[in-house]
């Protein structure tokens, strides 16, 4: 699996397909976090942006290899780990980026109202909470479950608005609870939605991993 | 088994039966779109099958799909080496092997080639490296000869040859009806959706077994194919009717084989 890995983040590194996504991330976060910003609405506004950037980058490395290439690293390791690879090569680089996203928001935001460790658990729950329910809408937007590329990108844009917006989603609670948390003056710790967004990219990434050997 | 794509598409694939024992070269045939990819994409592991099951596939099993021109934003070793990772092999070990098959190949001045930028030939040659290095224990190879150059052609009718007297299964298709001619040990055939064995194609005549030695440096003359023997020998298994030109061959080839034994077989 190690090996894997090393492979798909050679692939994704060298097709410099990453560039897209982060740029339009870096400049989200440039554009939207100001210094002296309440630190846990700079940190809710770094994950918000995150859960999109998460489900492009999982969509780029669920499509980045050709098929042929793909069909002798699944006889080697089987179907199933070469996607799952895949998959985890995305979240890793969606949690790398968000790291680097909150990073900006805590060193820069105003931390009256909170404590400096509180508020960094909180900001990386959140992070962990909006990478995972990112990569989830980017698995379940891709090869092998969806293969046309303008309704794969359709639907993950789409899906990360819904995860945004809709309450039952874990990114929408850690989110809100953040913003609510810079109100209130009290430090969220979205524990809950955290195992649930764990549930919700498990689920995603099992049934990818299993569409992929079952459709090739 | 039985395979197809998608619950209201047709079986492409249906009530198939096929044991692949250790050591054993087995050949299929059709016609064009008639499932051959597909059962060795199943053979392979790469697509499950729809209904039934595999079983008892080894742990090392490579496979060489029928088209590898893939623009891949590696070089040829850096992708080969990769590939060995992923089979098991450590670094170094990768590393070496994949060099010593673009070797075998005569591709070893495109290793720092990227992927994107090689010629049709010497991306199979690449595809066929990545199944070999990793010495697999079932090598499936649909067309795999297509496209590589003669010297190639013949350099892995020997490692197919290598890879079965080691132990490994090797299950092949290939449009060209000589290819490795006499040498598979089964043959089948796939007619509509099922799969049916094909009586070896010398069943009329006997057949006879040379054992020959090879001169130093001297590699099988093109249109011969063999397997290696135990002690260096290699051993070609021929129709009786075709044997004295197989001698001629040998015994004519610059620099000229030594024949061991001529036996007749039962």
């Amino acid at each position: 699996m190690t090996a894997l890995l090393r492979y798909q983040a050679a692939l994704l590194l060298r097709s410099q397909r990453w560039l897209a996504p982060c740029v339009a991330y870096a400049a989200f976060v440039a554009v939207g976090i100001r210094p002296g910003d309440p630190v846990l609405d700079s940190l809710g506004y770094a994950a918000a942006g995150l859960l999109p950037f998460a489900a492009w980058l999982v969509r780029i490395c669920a499509d980045n290899e050709p098929r042929a290439a793909r069909d002798c690293a699944a006889a080697a390791a089987g179907p199933v780990r070469v996607q799952a690879a895949a998959l985890l090569t995305g979240l890793v680089g969606a949690l790398i980026a968000g790291a680097l996203g909150s990073g900006a928001a805590f060193l820069l935001g105003d931390r009256a109202g909170t404590t400096t460790s509180a508020a960094a658990v909180a900001g990386g729950l959140v992070t962990a909470v909006c990478a995972l329910t990112g990569a989830s809408v980017g698995a379940l937007c891709a090869r092998p479950l969806l293969r046309r590329r303008g309704l794969g990108v359709l639907t993950a844009a789409l899906g990360s608005l819904l995860a945004l917006v809709l309450a039952p989603s874990p990114a929408h609670g850690a989110v809100s609870a953040l913003a609510t948390g810079a109100r209130s003056g009290s430090t969220p710790l979205p524990l809950t939605a955290l195992a649930v967004a764990l549930a919700l990219a498990g689920a995603a990434g099992t049934v990818a991993c299993l569409a992929a050997e079952r459709r090739g | 088994m039985g395979r197809r794509y998608g619950r209201r598409r047709p079986w492409v694939l249906r009530g198939i039966s096929l044991e692949v024992p250790p050591g054993t070269l087995v050949r299929v045939e059709g016609g064009n779109g008639g499932g051959k990819s597909t059962l060795l994409r199943v053979v392979a592991g790469v697509d499950a099958p729809t209904e039934g099951r595999v079983g008892g596939r080894p742990k090392r099993t490579a496979y060489v799909p029928e088209r590898f021109p893939v623009a891949l934003p590696l070089t040829a070793l850096s992708y080969l080496t990769h590939l060995g990772r992923v089979h098991g092999l450590g670094r170094a070990e990768a590393v070496r092997r994949a060099t010593h098959w673009l070797e075998r190949f005569g591709a070893a001045g495109h290793a720092r080639t990227p992927m994107a930028e090689l010629s049709k030939g010497t991306s199979q040659k690449v595809a066929v490296a990545q199944a070999l290095l990793a010495g697999p224990e079932l090598l499936v190879l649909d067309e795999a000869w297509t496209g590589l150059d003669a010297a190639a052609r013949r350099e892995l009718d020997l490692a197919v040859a290598e890879r079965t007297a080691a132990g490994a299964s090797v299950v092949f298709v290939d449009h060209d009806p000589a290819r490795l001619a006499g040498v598979p040990d089964a043959h089948h055939r796939l007619e509509g959706t099922s799969l049916v064995p094909v009586a070896p194609s010398g069943t009329a005549g006997p057949r006879v077994r040379i054992r020959a030695a090879a001169p130093p440096g001297g590699v099988l003359p093109p249109d011969l194919a063999g397997r290696p023997g135990p002690d260096g020998v290699v051993v070609l298994t021929v129709d009786a009717a075709r044997s004295d030109k197989v001698l001629r061959i040998l015994l004519g080839a610059r620099p000229p084989w030594h024949v061991c034994t001529v036996e007749e077989l039962p």
